[in-house]
């Protein structure tokens, strides 16, 4: 795969630049029991890092990635992805949605098409709408495709039908789909949480190498500390929609830990952070 | 702590049994209820089975002067039978290529997706797109409201006497079922697979040519499918207000008082309709 991106890019400064910059990021979901998922989130992430969310449920972690590609509209702050707002102006917003590939827990592969095909929907935004009509993709689409799923080692199952493979098949088909967006960023919203553990940390496995080898900067939700612990190289842990961690995994002691996941027991008193 | 148990135990059987009397007594009110109102109601219509049985000379002598069929009849009617599925063909055709954009208007969750693009966002933060969606519903029902006899005499009066006017008949009450089963049938999709296209950046159109229609295909190819059967159906009596097919030759039997040859009408209705039931069940099981 043909990656591009030192094209933007300052290739003097020595650390990466930024890709994601999250500058105090709010959402509240209206509605009865209005909820706020995430309170003033600032982030910056640069470029090829792999980077992991970590909290319990409901902590904010699925908001968060959600409103870096604008699937919910943040309430307050500013988004930035590569030197681009990411605005609700409908243009702007498919063309970051464009560089940013995204991987679901329950990997929402369209089950009735074939996997070469849901890895070819990865390049729809880079297709007229006259093609889609006839569901056609040109040469160079495919190719593509293909060498995305020799990545995530499934070339060999390319005409099968989505809903015949197994949930880790699944979760790496749902891989190669978001690399054929050849993306600068790809988020990966709990990944791993319904594979058992050997599936899970070969999707991990994955996800790391193409952040480190395609340069790719991965944001990767996970629930589980263990995970967190042997893939990342920088954590940050979010509690009750807030940014309270953010290091490398060495850091991450038990006491933050408890932090992270048992600050519901002081529920109420949250004026500390 | 045994005692304390048992006594949660005893409570919540209590409560279990009060939520048994509570539904029994209620059930007992509304089966009272529905009982006396059927009675009432069917006393009002005048049901009474004395009069059937009274009656039941005159429908004799109705049968036996259809009996024997005039078989040779058979041989007029090959061209209304013709006719009849032609018209069921024409009309559940038009009615599947009306319901595939209806369909789409009718599904609360892709209204938004085929508003027009530069609206969008005005539209969705009013509501807007509900709006839509709840007319193209009363729409759709409307259309599957009226039956297709009522729709038949309007065409026949636009376009003159004739099959064109049970094709549109058909058309349009096919196109108010099956866009509405449609639109319930995109309602319940898998959401995830939507997002998904989305979040690649694909656009409102091919969002849903890649990840709503896969999913509804062989649904709608099913309805499609049975409505085809529904529609021969309709088509074999579209001819008695002249809108063409076998309902025709049975109209006009029947007012030439000449009954032998109205049996022979209903005997091949009575093939066409179970020939076509067959087929479609079969073709039915082969997609599904």
């Amino acid at each position: 795969m043909n990656q591009e991106s030192t094209e933007t890019t300052a290739p003097l400064q020595k650390r990466n630049p930024t890709m994601i910059s999250l500058k105090d990021v709010s959402k509240t979901y209206t509605g009865e029991g209005a909820t706020e998922a995430l309170r003033s989130v600032s982030l910056d992430v640069r470029e090829g890092e792999f980077l992991v969310i970590l909290g319990p449920s409901g902590a904010g972690k699925s908001t968060l990635m959600r409103c870096i590609n604008r699937l919910v509209e943040p309430t307050s702050g500013s988004i930035i992805v590569n030197g681009r707002e990411v605005t609700s102006q409908r243009r702007e917003l498919r063309a970051v949605r464009r560089e940013v590939g995204m991987v679901f827990q329950q990997f929402n592969l369209v089950k009735r098409l074939s996997v070469l095909m849901n890895v070819l929907s990865g390049r729809l935004a880079y297709q007229p709408l006259w093609r889609s009509l006839i569901y056609s993709f040109d040469k160079a689409d495919k190719r593509i495709a293909i060498e995305c799923l020799a990545r995530v080692n499934m070339e060999h199952k390319a005409f099968q039908r989505a809903d015949t493979l197994s949930g880790g098949e699944q979760q790496r088909v749902a891989i190669a789909r978001a690399l054929a967006q050849q993306p600068k960023v790809i988020l990966a919203d709990e990944p791993v949480a319904s594979l058992d553990p050997k599936i899970a940390r070969q999707v991990l496995t994955y996800l790391k190498q193409i952040a480190g080898e395609l340069g790719i900067t991965v944001l990767c939700n996970l629930h589980q500390v263990e995970y967190a612990r042997e893939y990342a190289e920088r954590v940050v842990g979010l509690s009750q929609g807030r940014m309270i961690f953010d290091g490398p995994s060495g850091k991450l002691t038990d006491d933050i830990l408890q932090q992270i996941y048992y600050r519901e027991a002081e529920a109420g008193d949250d004026h500390d952070v | 702590m045994t005692t304390t148990f048992e006594r949660d135990v005893a409570a919540t059987l209590e409560i279990d049994s009060a939520h048994r009397r509570s539904r029994f007594s209620k059930g007992l009110g509304w089966g009272g209820v529905t009982i006396a109102v059927l009675w009432f109601t069917g006393d009002q219509i005048g049901m009474n089975p004395f009069a059937l049985i009274e009656g039941a000379d005159h429908m004799w002598d109705f049968l036996t002067r259809m009996f024997p069929p005039d078989l040779s009849y058979i041989f007029f009617l090959g061209r209304g039978l013709i006719e009849t599925i032609q018209i069921a063909v024409w009309g559940t055709l038009l009615a599947v290529m009306f319901s595939i954009p209806l369909s789409l208007l009718a599904a609360r969750n892709t209204t938004p997706l085929i508003m027009l693009p530069w609206f969008t966002e005005t539209w969705q933060r009013l509501g807007l797109h509900l709006l839509v969606f709840h007319m193209t519903r009363m729409a759709l029902n409307c259309l599957r409201g009226v039956n297709e006899l009522i729709f038949a005499m309007i065409f026949v009066s636009a376009v003159g006497l004739g099959p064109f006017a049970g094709v549109l008949a058909i058309a349009l009450h096919a196109t108010g079922m099956l866009a509405k089963f449609c639109g319930e049938e995109i309602e319940g999709i898998d959401q995830g697979q939507v997002e998904a296209l989305q979040a690649t950046g694909a656009s409102k159109m091919q969002v849903i040519l890649f990840a709503v229609i896969p999913q509804v295909i062989p649904a709608f190819i099913s309805y499609s499918i049975f409505r085809f059967d529904v529609s021969i159906r309709s088509a074999t009596v579209l001819g008695l207000v002249g809108a063409g097919g076998l309902g025709f030759s049975l109209i006009k039997t029947m007012k030439l008082f000449r009954y032998y040859e109205t049996a022979t009408c209903i005997l091949v209705i009575f093939l066409l309709v179970g020939m076509s039931d067959w087929i479609c069940t079969k073709w039915r099981r082969k997609v599904i």
